[in-house]
């Protein structure tokens, strides 16, 4: 391979790679906000994409509903289910059961009946594509040829990002979802209402969730089984160091183009390997993860 | 003077362990009243079943007349109700600033809560040098500072203090019970937790001794510092 090919293909894995991976980069996010605050990975993250993304199908393409009704009424879907999977399921068995491990069995059982769902309703029998809303005409970027649309998903994935971490960062109601996730029981008497705090939380991963949906959705056969990108989203966590979320943020981006690299340079039956190869250097150079604080040894 | 809290025959367990049976006492608006025992007696736990983290099985737990023992926790700390909890539990990864600021959490008066910190710094000038500094990092007592000082920022009725004096210096216990006693004269109502029985007795007008999860004695600390079994058990002879 000659340097110039290398060179156009470097720039064209980078910027495919920070498409692709800022989906990969919400989804983290939506995982780790759950896991700081509630000590549980959601394995049904991905369920909740694609459930997302079949309720905008629904709605626009089965239903004829215009967009800007659509895109809200996803979002709030997407809030609903989960703010109330957390209220009415996770705080029954968090009842009865004081082991985490029954906490992460029930996101199993969420992620199966999302799944169970989608596949009675018969949407997902044939692979479909969310119409695009933005042209796909192809733009160059240095030599990297890139859509409008792959434009406009990384625009608003960033942007949805910056809302997130201002929102977490410097309002109250983000001091106090920060404060839950250090310290419950101190959170709790200075009169922070913990329940509705996981509500709010988990409804808000599963808005993230949504747009991650809609905004990959016209780029791929959608399928009941299209949660299964989760996985990418939890070596970007892992990559980040699973308690971080600039650290999830920059894992997605990292998996995004270390998979259109691997596609590009090796080969694209080799992409699938690519998170796992991403995670085995990061751990093995800082088993904490990029952004993870010092280890420290959990008393089990 | 009429009572601002009265806790009125209270039971709780942990599972199976009863922690609390029948406990029942009364702190007067305007004093200080103290609850001793030793390790385990269940005075935590009494705190924490006003604080609305334990459940209570029996009983009633009154807060200005109003019965709070249904109450959620942050109903209790909105009415004005604030524990300071044993062990560090600061906020680690928050800067001193944001601790006081999460104090305030459930209060809109922008005035009202500045002035708070001011109040706040007078009390604890160390605070204010350290305002960016993580938490995490402060020392044992400026941790218990902080923690004082983000329940005075709830602008509380009652004060529940457990073990201010655990695993500091002399010299600082005897700061931070100056202050106790200065919050107090200017008018704040507290129920103190200790194991120190000297210190307590000293500052409090009546207290009441756990043991077993069961009020064993209470009387007026004067005469209770007189009691010789009192000095037997907790004063070290
Ligand atoms: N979360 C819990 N789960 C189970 N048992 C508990 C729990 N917290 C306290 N206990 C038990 O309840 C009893 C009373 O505990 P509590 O913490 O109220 O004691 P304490 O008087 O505050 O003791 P110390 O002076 O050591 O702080 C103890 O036997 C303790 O083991
Ligand atoms: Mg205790």
């Amino acid at each position: 391979m000659d340097l110039q090919l290398a060179l156009i293909f470097l720039q064209q894995g980078i910027a495919s790679g920070l498409v692709s991976g800022s989906v990969y980069a919400l989804l983290a996010l939506a995982i780790v906000i759950i896991f700081k605050t509630s000590d549980v990975p959601n394995f049904a993250q991905g369920e909740v994409f694609m459930a997302a993304g079949y309720v905008a199908l629904y709605l626009f393409v089965f239903q004829q509903m215009p967009i800007w009704v659509v895109l809200p009424a996803t979002l709030l879907a997407a809030f609903l289910a989960m703010a109330l999977f957390r209220r009415v399921v996770l705080d029954q068995v968090a009842k009865s059961a004081k082991d985490l491990v029954y906490l992460v069995i029930a996101t199993l059982g969420l992620s199966y009946v999302l799944k169970g769902l989608v596949r009675r309703t018969g949407f997902g029998d044939t692979p479909r594509s969310f119409p695009a809303l933005v042209p796909t005409d192809s733009v160059m970027i240095g030599q990297a040829s890139v859509t409008l649309l792959d434009l406009a998903i990384f625009g608003t994935a960033v942007a949805v990002m910056a809302a997130f971490f201002w929102m977490f960062n410097y309002t109250k109601t983000g001091r106090a979802m920060r404060a839950v996730g250090m310290n419950p029981k101190a959170a709790q008497l200075v009169g922070v209402d913990l329940r509705r705090c996981h509500m709010l939380i988990w409804g808000l991963s599963g808005v993230i969730s949504a747009i991650a949906a809609l905004l990959i959705s016209p780029k791929i056969l959608m399928t009941a089984d299209m949660g299964s990108i989760v996985m990418l989203a939890f070596a970007a966590a892992i990559v980040g160091g699973f308690s971080s979320l600039p650290g999830a943020v920059v894992g997605g981006f990292i998996i995004g183009i270390v998979e259109n690299m691997v596609g590009l340079f090796i080969s694209s039956r080799a992409i699938v390997l690519a998170p796992f190869l991403a995670i085995l250097i990061v751990l093995v150079l800082r088993p904490q993860g990029l952004f993870g604080g010092k280890l420290t040894i959990k008393k089990v | 003077m009429a009572d601002l809290l009265e806790i009125d025959a209270v039971c709780a367990s942990y599972g199976r362990i009863q922690a609390l049976s029948e406990v029942s006492l009364k702190v007067p608006q305007g004093a200080i009243v103290a609850l001793l025992g030793s390790n385990g007696a269940g005075k935590s736990t009494t705190l924490n079943t006003v604080s609305r983290l334990v459940p209570v099985t029996a009983g009633q737990i009154r807060f200005a007349g109003e019965a709070i023992q249904s109450w959620p926790s942050h109903k209790v700390v909105s009415a004005g109700i604030l524990q300071v909890p044993e062990g560090r539990e600061v906020f680690r990864d928050m800067s001193v600033r944001e601790n006081l600021d999460m104090g305030a959490y459930r209060r809109n008066d922008a005035a009202g809560i500045r002035r708070d910190l001011e109040r706040v710094f007078e009390y604890f000038p160390k605070l204010q040098e350290r305002l960016q500094q993580k938490a995490g990092t402060l020392s044992g007592g400026e941790q218990q500072m902080l923690l004082i000082g983000r329940a005075l920022m709830a602008g509380p009725r009652l004060l529940l203090l457990d073990e201010p004096s655990l695993g500091l210096s002399p010299l600082l216990v005897q700061q931070i019970f100056a202050i106790i006693e200065r919050l107090n004269r200017e008018g704040l109502t507290i129920l103190l937790v200790e194991q120190n029985a000297a210190i307590a007795l000293g500052c409090s007008s009546y207290a009441y001794i756990l043991e077993n999860g069961e009020v064993a004695l209470e009387g007026p600390s004067e005469h209770l510092r007189r009691d010789d079994s009192v000095r037997r058990t907790y004063l070290g002879g």
